[in-house]
């Protein structure tokens, strides 16, 4: 009886050893918090040759963030340092992971079409040939800015919130099994319904408008956009990060994005970015429109 | 956040804190004990939800959902009339009259004569501060933890976090257009303390304004499941003679199919402002 006592007792232990995660109040596992996001974006195999900004230097460009322009270029610049996370885990797989030679599966018209829309892309010939994140539009899944611009988690019952520093963005993952939008809501963000797996958050979003960048050198997704991200818990203080990304107008099949996300120091606080109200980019690139 | 994580034992070193990435593998027995400690909802909710009792998130009312003002403060928070495009309205503003100083008076005024260009929010659809955000027409979700909770406004895809831990607003920041929100409970009353709010944002469209001294202390309290009493104390010794305070009920969106979209008023702006650019 003792015997049995001990091993039971024993085996109880080692049990919620094992189990160590813990879980939201409605029982979802808890990966609440601020984080870093590292990896998301990659280059593919022979990518063009950026035009945007060949040398680094190039004073046109909008990701020049010495230009002055309010208090942003000083608090990035301090916040670096504290924020920049992923020293701890040795093994990474980041970027275009799928396929694994980057090669990826381009319609060829449309991977012809979109060389041609980049070498339009700097000087900007037109609005529609400017960078959307110059624009301040939402940033889509993948542009988010992510040096200096943490990402927070909030569960509640119902469903994952994701709020990034990144022109103030937030996404809500339903994860009460309702249906996606109609198809004539599109969004920025797109409609995202999750599901868990074990530790791992699956979130299917549609509903996507054709103004998603994935990179500098793939500046737009087309509205058949299709991603299926993976969020696995991998640690108390990292999140796993995987995407499908399938557009059938684009690409012959679908191929895969990893990254990671990693706990800030505590106390790291959220800052406020403000883009579209601090942002010269249209005046400097375009002159002032006639009724301004 | 804190409290579980002090309870979370320590990962060791090669072996993660969950150790499969599937539907975790362990022994049925296991899945008991664990079941029993870690799946205790706090402030446990019985699952019928015909519920009439309050639902509750660490002993404290749930604020999340979405919800939106009934009113026409985002043209006037004063009593005004009716104009072409400007639905008539009674003030949301206790004694109903700004206190403006003298020379603040005037500045409202010549705002308000300049307001078609001059607007922030209106004209340019910059991020309209606080308390403006809330009486906008367009709904707003809160989402609510027990450590934090967030408030996203479909307009501008405005975005409020409040952390509920105590911290203090943080010395040295820029100032921020939606502010510095700190948030506690008192009773069932969410009090929020705003401060550090650019001083460019206007209270609506009818050039009512503020300085960078602007302090606010919003109270948030739900009078049913579906009803709620906002209050603002709007302090700001630089522009007005004495605080002073608006009230209004918010509304839940009760439709179950109620969920956010996308007011991108910028995105929409330069699609006209530079449809024929370049300009040089």
């Amino acid at each position: 009886m003792v015997a049995a006592a001990l091993l039971t007792g024993a085996a109880a232990l080692a049990c919620a050893q094992e189990r160590t995660a813990p879980r939201t109040p409605d029982g979802q596992p808890d990966m609440q918090g601020m984080y870093t996001r590292n990896g998301v974006v990659g280059l593919e195999a022979q990518p063009p040759v950026n035009p945007i900004d060949p040398s680094g230097r190039n004073p046109r460009s909008v990701s020049d963030r010495g230009d002055g322009l309010g208090p942003y270029p000083k608090v990035f610049g301090e916040g670096g340092t504290v924020l920049r996370g992923g020293q701890r885990r040795q093994q990474r797989r980041v970027g275009i992971v799928d396929p694994e030679d980057k090669k990826l599966p381009w319609r060829p018209e449309e991977d012809a079409k979109r060389r041609e829309f980049l070498l339009k892309m700097n000087p900007a010939v037109d609005l529609k040939h400017v960078e959307l994140n110059a624009r301040c539009a939402l940033p889509g899944l993948f542009q988010g800015e992510d040096n200096n611009n943490p990402y927070q988690f909030l569960q509640r019952a119902g469903s994952v919130v994701i709020l990034y520093d990144y022109n103030h963005t937030s996404r809500v993952i339903h994860l009460d099994g309702r249906p996606h939008l109609g198809s004539n809501i599109r969004l920025f963000m797109g409609d995202s319904i999750g599901h868990w797996e074990g530790s791992t958050l699956v979130v299917d979003t549609t509903n996507f408008n054709d103004r998603t960048a994935y990179s500098r050198e793939i500046p737009y997704l087309s509205d058949a956009l299709h991603t299926v991200e993976r969020f696995t818990i991998a640690d108390a203080n990292s999140i796993d990060y995987e995407v499908t990304i399938e557009d059938s107008k684009l690409f012959t099949k679908p191929w895969k994005v990893a990254g990671y996300f990693t706990r800030v120091p505590k106390g790291t606080e959220s800052l406020e970015f403000a883009c579209a109200e601090g942002s010269q980019t249209l005046l400097n690139m375009f002159g002032k429109p006639p009724d301004r | 956040m804190t409290a579980l994580r002090a309870a979370v034992a320590k990962p060791s070193r090669n072996k993660p804190a969950i150790s499969c990435n599937r539907a975790c593998m362990r022994p049925s027995w296991c899945a008991a004990v664990v079941w029993a400690v870690s799946v205790l909802p706090a402030g446990a909710q019985p699952s019928e939800k015909a519920s009439t009792a309050p639902r509750l998130i660490a002993g404290r009312p749930d604020l999340n959902g979405i919800w939106q003002a009934l009113n026409t403060a985002a043209w006037d928070i004063e009593d005004h009339v009716g104009q072409l495009g400007v639905p008539p309205g009674l003030g949301v503003v206790e004694g109903n009259e700004l206190p403006y100083q003298p020379w603040a008076a005037k500045k409202r005024e010549e705002n308000a004569a300049q307001r078609k260009t001059s607007d922030p929010a209106e004209s340019d659809c910059f991020l309209p501060g606080v308390p403006h955000a809330t009486y906008l027409p367009y709904p707003f979700e809160i989402v609510q933890t027990p450590a934090r909770m967030a408030i996203r406004y479909e307009f501008a895809h405005a975005l409020r976090t409040i952390p509920l831990d105590g911290s203090p607003h943080p010395d040295g920041l820029p100032d921020a257009w939606m502010g510095d929100s700190r948030g506690h409970w008192e009773g069932a009353t969410l009090v929020v303390d705003v401060r550090n709010l650019d001083e460019r944002t206007w209270f609506d469209q009818a050039g009512n304004f503020h300085s960078d001294a602007l302090h606010v202390v919003e109270r948030y309290s739900l009078t049913d499941s579906d009803h709620m009493l906002y209050e603002a104390t709007v302090e700001d010794p630089k522009v007005f003679t004495r605080p002073w305070k608006m009230r209004m009920p918010l509304y839940r969106l009760v439709d179950p199919k109620a969920t956010l979209l996308e007011y991108e008023c910028v995105f929409y702006l330069q699609e006209q402002r530079y449809k024929n650019a370049p300009f040089h």
